[in-house]
């Protein structure tokens, strides 16, 4: 028997969807130059993909033949070599299309395996949001802005070179750095990607992550009906028609709070989410309106209060908001809880206040993607400045 | 309506008289898996929230079906049904004839019940039109179809379809080395064909979610005046359009102030232009170039400066040329066309 290698490649439905294709498959091209055989594939289940819910894509490579169909045996692996989370914010849990409730972003990593992560935070950041794990694990930071592109238009910034050249390190018995420079130079025809690949190659360096380091939280699932226990002609139950909001104050009731989906919370869904400044708030009715996904609960005196198990964080209504900094997006990797912003603001008015204003202040940039013809161009150089740090 | 149409009374929807007056009940909620800042979501919404308590919807699959209905899980609070992709038609005309006839039957209590068949413009405007047709020649069956518009199958992650626009990415007109433009076809005209060959059809509009009161009140007004209507909505979809789901409202907005999305409403036969495009038209507002709304998606990074400025030309010939402005494209004179080289 041959040896199993496999990579999964967890990412942004749609946002980075063409980044993990090239990923996988470049994976594949390196091993190849080594003799190995593979095969780079995405989830079946998180297709259709849609914009910002979390997908994976997969890499398998075996030393032969028969190893490889063995391993392919199975709809997908049950454990990883390596996992490559290409946004930091989805250490928070996995909540794809393809299954219920949260994943731990490590679950499938071998004990011993490589958690590799594209952020610019520090490993305290990110070992604070991953789930606790039984083994430990390595991980490894990826310094740089996250890069989300769309469909059509990729933002080549070099995040998938550089994280090939993080794997030869990692890895060095799937590939060493020189096969992936020749995998990439075959593919993308670009002497440049293959020095960025080294230079991560160079950098790449890794902790261990313990049981007893981590989130303590015991990820959140929900038990579904199986297709033998549904009821004639597959009826579903609709959602409750919702209720008034109380007031954690003083009590009174009113505004509206709609029923949701139970079984699909939006936690790992944003990758930014709305602040909203109750004191500066006109009542205009925007955000709540236009908001796709209803995610805003009417208060009591008529306020919008974001709920977090509903934001997808799109940011149209920061968008919409005619108020400066009413309503304003700030990156996921700033918050902890998923609380509700308006009972904090009526604990503690001048409390929130200074929160707020915290948050508020130096949100991190985070691009989501084509707002203008020439601005990935613009992006591009800072973004390989940042990955060159130190 | 001539006095032979055995029309049963429908629920008196008057328009929301501001946005303020908006009623705060959800009728379809949260917890749909659709893409950030997805416009088609916010039709669902609006549509459930202008038609109220006393609905029954019906949706040919799409993303509106499969996004809102994954694994037994809903974000409906209305009764829906799913219904097959060309469908949305024969749905409606079915679903408004049965509860005729059990209330006829004393077999429910006589009440006036909204019947909404939505479908995407896959669903709608390329399989659907026939069955959607029909329906509209039918006076007798009280029901709305609602076709919302985000130009191509977008639910099978983009495929062009009739509605998709000129020239635009999708996964069947990939732009290549050789061939620049791989689309060559125009976007169909549904409203106005609707509108155009239906006299039993009393209400056809097209709206925009970007202009969300106006949208509900035509939902409103359609779901009142009795017999089958058809609304067009215009969703900029982040996903197929390629764009950050940031400016999903702001494109919206830029597809009718560019003239490239006209609003209006025929009721009666009468054809009135609504909102901005009226303003448009009357010359209050001057359009903005179609290259604005162009260069702020990637479905279109492609284009050359010829290429945008074809796509201005037939915008305008669409407001200059057009006998009936926007609406409906018979010209007094043949014309040339010459799209650039590819």
């Amino acid at each position: 028997m041959g040896r199993l290698f496999a990579i999964e490649i967890i990412y942004r439905g749609i946002f980075q969807k063409t980044m993990a294709g090239r990923l996988s498959r470049a994976i594949v091209l390196a091993a190849h130059h080594e003799g190995k055989v593979g095969i780079s594939f995405g989830r079946y289940g998180d297709s259709p993909e849609r914009n910002g819910i979390p997908a994976k894509g997969f890499a398998i490579v075996a030393t032969d033949e028969q190893t490889l169909q063995e391993g392919m045996a199975k709809y997908e692996p049950k454990e990883v070599d390596v996992t490559i989370c290409v946004d930091d914010t989805l250490c928070k849990g996995v909540e794809s299309w393809a299954w219920y409730g949260l994943q731990p972003v490590n679950r499938l990593l071998k004990p011993g395996g490589t958690l590799i992560v594209t952020s610019r935070e520090g490993p305290e950041a990110i070992i604070a949001m991953a789930h606790r794990k039984d083994t430990p694990y390595q991980l490894s930071i990826l310094k740089g802005t996250v890069s989300f592109s769309g469909l059509w238009v990729y933002k080549d910034d070099h995040t998938d070179v550089r994280i090939l050249g993080a794997v030869a390190k990692i890895l060095p018995e799937l590939f060493s750095l020189k096969s992936v420079q020749r995998a990439i130079v075959d593919e993308w025809h670009d002497e440049l990607k293959a020095t960025s690949a080294a230079k991560a190659y160079d950098r790449t360096t890794s902790i261990t992550v313990t049981p007893d380091q981590g989130n303590p939280e015991v990820p959140y699932k929900f038990d579904l009906p199986k297709w033998h226990e549904m009821g004639e002609g597959i009826a579903i139950p609709s959602i409750p028609a919702g209720h008034k909001m109380d007031d954690p104050k003083s009590h009174a009731e009113g505004g509206f709070q709609p029923d949701r989906n139970p079984t699909f919370l939006k936690f790992s869904t944003r990758t930014m989410r709305p602040v909203v400044n109750f004191d500066t708030c006109i009542k205009c009715t925007l955000c709540w309106l236009q908001c796709p996904d209803s995610c805003f609960d009417v208060t009591p005196e008529g306020l919008y209060d974001a709920n977090m198990k509903a934001c997808c964080g799109c940011g149209v209504c920061e968008a919409v908001c005619p108020v400066k900094e009413c309503v304003t997006m700030v990156n996921e990797t700033e918050f902890k809880g998923n609380d509700s912003q308006w009972e904090d603001w009526r604990k503690d008015k001048d409390g929130y206040k200074v929160w707020l204003e915290e948050k508020i202040k130096h949100p991190p940039e985070r691009s989501h993607g084509f707002r203008y013809r020439g601005q990935y161009e613009e992006q591009i150089p800072e973004m390989l400045e940042i990955a060159q740090e130190k | 309506m001539a006095t032979y149409v055995q029309i049963d009374p429908t629920q008196k929807l008057d328009p929301f008289k501001a946005v303020k007056k908006i009623p705060l009940e959800e009728y379809f909620t949260s917890g749909h898996r659709t893409c950030q800042g997805c416009e088609s979501a916010l039709v669902m919404k609006m549509m459930a929230k202008a038609a109220g308590p006393r609905t029954i919807v019906l949706g040919s699959t799409g993303c509106m079906y499969v996004a809102n209905t994954t694994y037994y899980s809903t974000s409906w609070v209305l009764p829906w049904m799913h219904t097959q992709l060309g469908s949305s038609g024969s749905a409606a005309l079915g679903a408004s004839a049965a509860l005729k006839v059990l209330m006829r039957k004393g077999k429910m209590k006589q009440e006036p019940i909204n019947v909404i068949a939505f479908c995407g413009d896959g669903g709608g405007a390329d399989m659907g039109v026939g069955a959607i047709s029909a329906t509209l020649t039918h006076p007798d069956y009280n029901c709305l179809i609602l076709m919302y518009d985000n130009e191509s199958y977008a639910n099978t992650d983009i495929q062009l379809s009739g509605s998709t626009p000129w020239g635009a990415n999708t996964t069947f007109s990939t732009p290549g080395k050789v061939k620049r433009i791989m689309h060559r076809r125009w976007k169909k005209n549904m409203a106005g064909m609707m509108a155009a060959g239906h006299p039993t059809c009393r209400y056809v509009a097209t709206v925009c979610m970007s202009y969300g009161l106006a949208a509900m009140n035509s939902m409103r007004k359609a779901l009142a005046i009795g017999g089958p209507t058809f609304i067009h909505s215009l969703d900029p979809c982040p996903k197929g359009w390629d764009y950050d789901p940031y400016i999903s409202h702001e494109l919206g907005e830029l597809a009718v102030n560019t003239g490239i999305w006209p609003l209006y409403e025929v009721e009666d036969g009468v054809l009135k232009l609504t909102g901005r495009t009226q303003q448009i038209a009357a010359k209050k507002i001057q359009r903005q170039p179609v290259r604005d709304y162009l260069l702020r998606q990637g479905r279109f990074a492609h284009f050359t400066n010829d290429d945008i400025d074809y796509f201005q030309s037939k915008i305008d010939e669409m407001w200059e040329k057009w006998l009936v402005p926007g609406v409906i494209p018979f010209r007094t004179d043949v014309e040339a066309d010459a799209p650039p080289s590819s």
